[in-house]
């Protein structure tokens, strides 16, 4: 489903991504775990098209469809999504209404019809209720005052209502205890599905108790320095980086 | 005798003035309209936009004491109110209340100067609207507020060839309001000026001013708002933030926020900020999906929206949002 190959991604004249070639079929769940600074972060960015992140070699393709000449939207409504590791604050713009447009410029974009506001609402209502979101944080303005566990809830609940068919979920464990990992892990499995795959990116190997992946793939000096089952990630947590920074 | 040459404008303008504005014909005269050299006027060139297509009208009963009192401050917007449009005074007596909208054109020229003053426990609201015009807007309040009484201003700017809007507030009686909320948009070939001075002069006042404005490509905003807290003006909370939001390059924003404490025992905050979007919230936005213009669109809307006071009733509320959703519209 996802497709990179040869990868290179340079931010600010330094590159960062070097050579990267990585394959997520549909229906699986891959983790990227790796150092701090290895590159994950701008992999993800690199894939959902932030300004800033160049690509100057190799290609990365969604269903066959090339991601890298097209704007950030558009890459949204072929159905890549990225679930943000710090996301961002939206002043003034009510969370359904974020929703609303998000979600309608996506189905316009694909020659839908746009959903109407009161289907809208009953189906945002019904994925919140399962992610244990309060209702009334619908009408806040998106993510301006939330706590870091809502924020990531509130990531997940855009995954649920958006429904993309590619998932990138960057760091999504981070700031949260164990109680908000759970709620989140439950939420995102619930979005498993044969036509959809995702990639978790982690440094640490906690989310993966309940987040199962089917492969795992370390990210070290800006390739995917080793691959293996699920069970390279207790490795990792076991023996630490160590030995691939000393590689890089 | 001072001897000064006129400008095209300033000739233009003593042609048409009605004799018996002496302290108008003084003024244009003798000091002559405001250029950048005046540090009030420093960002607002009143004697260049003053050219000779401004169109008068003549004031039919020149208010002459506030005329003369508007000279003797050098008071541009009062002298030439008194001469070309209209310079009035209204009041509240105690325990009064009164909304009121003042709409603001579209005639080529018709400056207007109001005198406001309100008597203990009074409250006015007053709503300016301005659309976008292309000829000279120049309008001022000077606002008296007596013990407990309570001033509450929105003024909405699409600005004009030059617009100016003053406000000019006296606190003075004790525990006393003023509210000054503002939202100016300056488009292409715009110039929207909001001016303020609020001093507090007595115990226990507060202010709370936000004043929030865009601009594009060849349009600019000027923001100057004064706050003084005089001696014995004790236990006063002031609060003043303005926000600017660039939306192009080639757009100018000017601002000058100022703060002068002369009691001790005071709150008093300020804040001011011009800048673009935040590029990170734009990236956000479109990551889920949303193109880039209506994200533009629905971030800077929702930044000039957060100036509107929540008093403001339904239909004004709308008029303005409406106003900002076109004005946004045609940026696209």
């Amino acid at each position: 489903m996802l497709r990179i190959e040869n990868l290179h991604v340079d931010v600010s004249g330094k590159t960062i991504i070097r050579g990267l070639t990585l394959a997520v079929p549909a229906g699986e769940v891959h983790a990227i775990m790796g150092p701090n600074g290895a590159g994950k972060s701008t992999l993800a960015y690199a894939l959902a098209g932030r300004a800033g992140y160049e690509v100057t070699s190799g290609s990365a393709q969604l269903e066959g469809a090339d991601l890298i000449e097209i704007a950030p939207e558009v890459r949204a409504a072929k159905g890549l999504f990225l679930s943000f590791q710090y996301p961002l604050e939206i002043p003034g713009v009510p969370t359904l209404t974020f929703l609303r447009t998000a979600l309608n410029a996506q189905r316009k974009a694909r020659g839908q019809e746009e959903i109407s506001s009161p289907d809208l609402l009953k189906l945002v209502r019904a994925k919140a209720a399962a992610l244990k979101v309060d209702p009334e944080m619908l009408k806040r303005p998106l993510n301006v005052g939330f706590s870091g566990g809502e924020k990531k809830r509130m990531e997940v609940l855009q995954i649920a209502v958006l429904e993309p068919r590619f998932a990138i979920l960057d760091e999504t464990d981070s700031g949260l205890d164990i109680d908000a990992l759970r709620v989140v892990a439950d939420g995102v499995n619930a979005l498993r599905a044969p036509d959809r795959a995702m990639l978790v990116i982690t440094h640490y190997q906690r989310l993966l108790d309940y987040i199962k992946p089917d492969r795992v793939h370390v990210l070290a000096g800006g390739r995917i320095a080793e691959s293996g089952g699920p069970e390279l990630a207790l490795t990792l947590e076991r023996d630490g980086y160590d030995k691939y920074l000393k590689a890089a | 005798m001072v001897v000064r040459a006129l400008s095209a404008g300033e000739q233009n303008a003593l042609a048409h003035l009605p004799a018996n504005v002496r302290a108008a014909e003084r003024l244009l005269r003798e000091k002559g309209l405001p250029t950048r050299r005046n540090e009030k006027w420093k960002w607002t060139d009143l004697r260049a936009a003053f050219d000779e297509n401004v169109q008068f009208s003549v004031s039919t009963a020149p208010d002459q004491a506030l005329t003369d009192a508007a000279a003797e401050r050098d008071d541009f917007i009062g002298v030439l109110a008194g001469a070309f449009g209209s310079a009035t005074s209204v009041g509240l007596a105690a325990g009064q209340s009164e909304i009121r909208i003042d709409r603001i054109g579209p005639g080529n020229f018709y400056p207007r100067a109001l005198e406001i003053d309100l008597a203990p426990g009074a409250a006015m609201t007053r709503i300016v609207l301005q659309p976008a015009q292309a000829g000279l807007v120049l309008d001022s309040a000077r606002v008296r507020v007596g013990a407990g009484a309570t001033y509450r201003q929105f003024v909405f700017s699409e600005g004009a060839r030059l617009a100016r809007i003053e406000t000019h507030v006296a606190v003075e009686g004790e525990h006393a309001n003023v509210a000054l909320n503002g939202v100016y948009l300056a488009g292409a070939a715009r110039h929207a000026d909001l001016t303020s001075t609020i001093t507090h002069r007595r115990l226990g006042g507060t202010t709370r001013q936000l004043i929030k404005g865009a601009a594009r490509k060849g349009g600019r905003g000027v923001f100057q708002g004064r706050i003084e807290v005089a001696r014995g003006a004790q236990k006063t909370d002031a609060r003043q933030y303005h926000h600017g939001l660039l939306l192009e390059e080639g757009a100018e924003i000017y601002a000058k926020p100022e703060l002068e404490i002369y009691a001790d025992d005071v709150q008093c905050a300020h804040g001011n900020t011009a800048g673009a979007l935040d590029e990170a919230a734009l990236f956000y936005m479109r990551a889920r999906g949303i193109p880039e213009q209506i994200a533009r669109g629905m971030l800077t809307e929702a930044f000039l929206l957060d100036a509107l006071p929540d008093y403001l009733a339904e239909d004004v509320r709308t008029e303005v949002t409406v106003r900002i959703q076109n004005w946004l519209g045609a940026a696209a």
